[in-house]
C-alpha cells in the first residue's frame, strides 16, 4: 500500500501502525546502531523513537518527503537527548543526519531483510553467531553438528548474503 | 585457494569482528574480504525477538473476545498463503529461535485470526472458519488459485446467502459467504461437534455464550445452525454429520477476568491443559480443553 494511504489509515487507527512499523523498523534500528555504543543503547533508542512516532503520528503532515525522513530525525533527537542525559551536558552538539549514515542504515536494512530470507540453518547460524556472539563450538553443540558444518553453514549464508545485497 | 582455507580464513575475520578487533582482520582473499565488509554490517543486526517485543509493546492491536487460533505445521508458509488468498495482513509474528514462528497474528477484514507453529508433541489442528465477505466468487477463485482445494463449488442457499467452501492446505476449512450479515465480522469460527445441543449448554455454562438467534433444527431434531454470541463475537456451529466432522477448533478467548473464566470453564467440564499464569508476554493466561476436544486459550492482557 501507497506510504501515504498507510499514514492516514495509522492516524485514523492506532492499531494500523504496524505496517508502518514494518516498513521503518530496521532502518530505523541500524541508524541508531552506527550512533551509539552498545546493543542496549541501539535498542533502547529505537523503542523511544517508536513510542515518540507513534504518540505523534497524528501531528505528522504530508508535504511529499517520506515518512522515514521525520524518522530519521526522531531517531537524531531521541539519541542526542539520550547523551545529554548521560552526560549532564546542555552543550552537547548533536551532529546533522549526513546522506552516507542514510545510505548505511538503508544497505544495513537491506541485510537484515536478506538474512530473513536465509534457509533456516543458515540464518540460526548468523544469528547465533553475530547476535548471540556464540562460538563455533557453542553453536555446534546447540545444533548438533560438527564445528566443521557450521563453519561450512556460516560460509554459505555469507555467500548468500553478498549475491543478495548484489541483487538487491 | 582451496574452498577450506577461505572458510577458515572468514571465519577467523568473523571471530575477529564479533569481538570487536575489526582492525585486526588481514584480507587475503578477494572473495573473503567482501563477506567480511558483509560481516562487519552484521554487528548491527536487530534482535528479531527485540524487532517482535518493540512491535508488540508500541502497537495497539485489534483485540475482538474471539480470535480463531491455528496451529500449523509452517506458519511462515501459512501467513503468505492468508495474504494470497483473503487478503490478509500480517500484524505480528514472534519468532522462535529454531526459525519456528511462536505467534504470529493476521488480519482479514475487520478479524484477526492468530496462529503457531506445532512443533514435538504438539501437533497441527484444523478446523472451520466461516468468512463473510462482499464478493464470494472472487475470493472462491483466489482462494483456490493460492492453493486451496474446493470442498463444494459456489451455490445460492435457499437461506440467502451465496457460499462456496475450500479447505487450505494446512487442514483448515474456510466456508466462504456473501452477502456479509449483520452482527458479523469477517471471520467467525464455525464448529461442527456432536452433540452441538451439550456443546450450546457447556459455552453458556464456561463462557457465558447467549444464542442469537433461535437454532435452526435439522429433521432429526439435531441443531443445523447456531450462533453464540460471547461478549462481542459471535461463534457457530451445526451438528457434525457427513463430510462435516468434529474438528479441534483453536480459540484465544479475551477475557476480563482470566481467572474465573477459567474457573467456570473447569465446572462446566473442561479438562485443564495450564492452570492460570503470568506470561512473559503480558498476559494472564490459561487453557483448557473443551468436552467437544476444541482448544481454548483463556487470557486478559495487562
Amino acid at each position: 500500500m501507497d506510504e501515504r494511504l498507510l499514514i492516514e489509515a495509522a492516524q485514523g487507527d492506532p492499531s494500523r501502525f504496524g505496517e508502518l512499523y514494518e516498513q521503518n523498523f530496521g532502518r530505523v534500528y541500524a541508524f541508531i546502531a552506527r550512533r551509539v555504543r552498545t546493543r542496549q543503547e541501539a535498542q533502547d533508542i529505537t523503542s523511544e523513537v517508536f513510542q515518540r512516532a507513534l504518540a505523534n503520528l497524528k501531528r505528522f503532515e504530508w508535504r511529499g518527503s517520506p515518512f522515514a525522513a521525520w524518522l530519521y530525525r526522531m531517531a537524531s533527537n531521541a539519541i542526542a537527548d539520550h547523551y545529554r542525559q548521560e552526560s549532564r551536558e546542555i552543550s552537547w552538539q548533536q551532529p546533522e543526519i549526513t546522506d552516507d549514515e542514510i545510505v548505511s542504515a538503508e544497505r544495513r536494512d537491506l541485510l537484515a531483510r536478506s538474512v530473513d530470507r536465509l534457509p533456516a540453518e543458515q540464518r540460526r547460524v548468523i544469528l547465533m553467531r553475530f547476535i548471540e556472539e556464540q562460538s563455533i563450538r557453542e553453536i555446534a553443540e546447540q545444533m548438533g553438528k560438527s564445528e566443521g558444518a557450521i563453519k561450512q553453514l556460516q560460509w554459505r549464508a555469507m555467500q548468500n548474503l553478498r549475491a543478495q545485497m548484489k541483487n538487491g | 585457494m582451496a574452498e577450506r582455507d577461505l572458510i577458515q580464513q572468514l571465519d577467523a575475520a568473523v571471530n575477529a569482528i564479533v569481538a570487536g578487533r575489526a582492525k585486526d582482520v588481514r584480507p587475503v582473499d578477494p572473495d573473503v574480504d567482501a563477506m567480511v565488509a558483509i560481516a562487519g554490517d552484521l554487528r548491527d543486526l536487530p534482535d528479531p525477538l527485540f524487532k517482535a517485543s518493540l512491535k508488540w509493546k508500541v502497537v495497539p492491536r485489534v483485540r475482538h473476545t474471539i480470535a480463531p487460533h491455528f496451529r500449523v505445521r509452517g506458519v511462515a508458509d501459512y501467513i503468505p498463503f492468508l495474504e494470497a488468498a483473503f487478503g490478509g495482513v500480517e500484524e505480528f509474528r514472534a519468532p522462535r529461535p529454531d526459525g519456528l514462528i511462536a505467534h504470529a497474528e493476521v488480519r482479514i477484514g475487520d478479524s484477526i485470526v492468530e496462529m503457531g507453529d506445532a512443533a514435538g508433541a504438539v501437533g497441527p489442528i484444523a478446523f472451520g472458519i466461516h468468512l463473510y465477505v462482499d464478493n464470494v466468487d472472487e475470493l472462491y477463485a483466489r482462494a483456490l488459485k493460492a492453493g486451496a482445494t474446493a470442498l463444494y463449488p459456489i451455490v445460492d442457499q435457499p437461506y440467502g446467502d451465496r457460499e462456496g467452501s475450500v479447505k487450505d492446505p494446512f487442514g483448515n476449512h474456510w466456508y466462504i459467504a456473501s452477502p456479509v450479515r449483520a452482527g458479523f465480522r469477517t471471520v467467525t469460527p464455525f464448529l461442527h461437534p456432536r452433540g452441538a445441543e451439550r456443546m450450546l449448554q457447556f459455552l453458556t455454562a464456561a463462557f457465558g455464550a447467549r444464542t442469537v438467534e433461535e437454532p435452526d433444527k435439522a429433521p432429526d431434531g439435531t441443531i443445523a445452525h447456531a450462533a453464540m454470541r460471547i461478549g462481542d463475537s459471535l461463534i457457530e456451529m451445526g451438528e457434525a454429520h457427513g463430510e462435516w466432522q468434529p474438528m479441534e477448533g483453536g480459540i484465544h478467548l479475551y477475557v476480563d477476568d482470566c481467572d474465573a473464566v477459567y474457573r467456570s470453564a473447569v465446572a462446566a467440564g473442561a479438562t485443564t491443559i495450564y492452570e492460570p499464569f503470568d506470561a512473559p508476554y503480558g498476559e494472564r493466561s490459561a487453557y483448557v480443553i473443551d468436552p467437544f476436544g476444541n482448544h481454548w486459550y483463556i487470557g486478559t492482557p495487562k
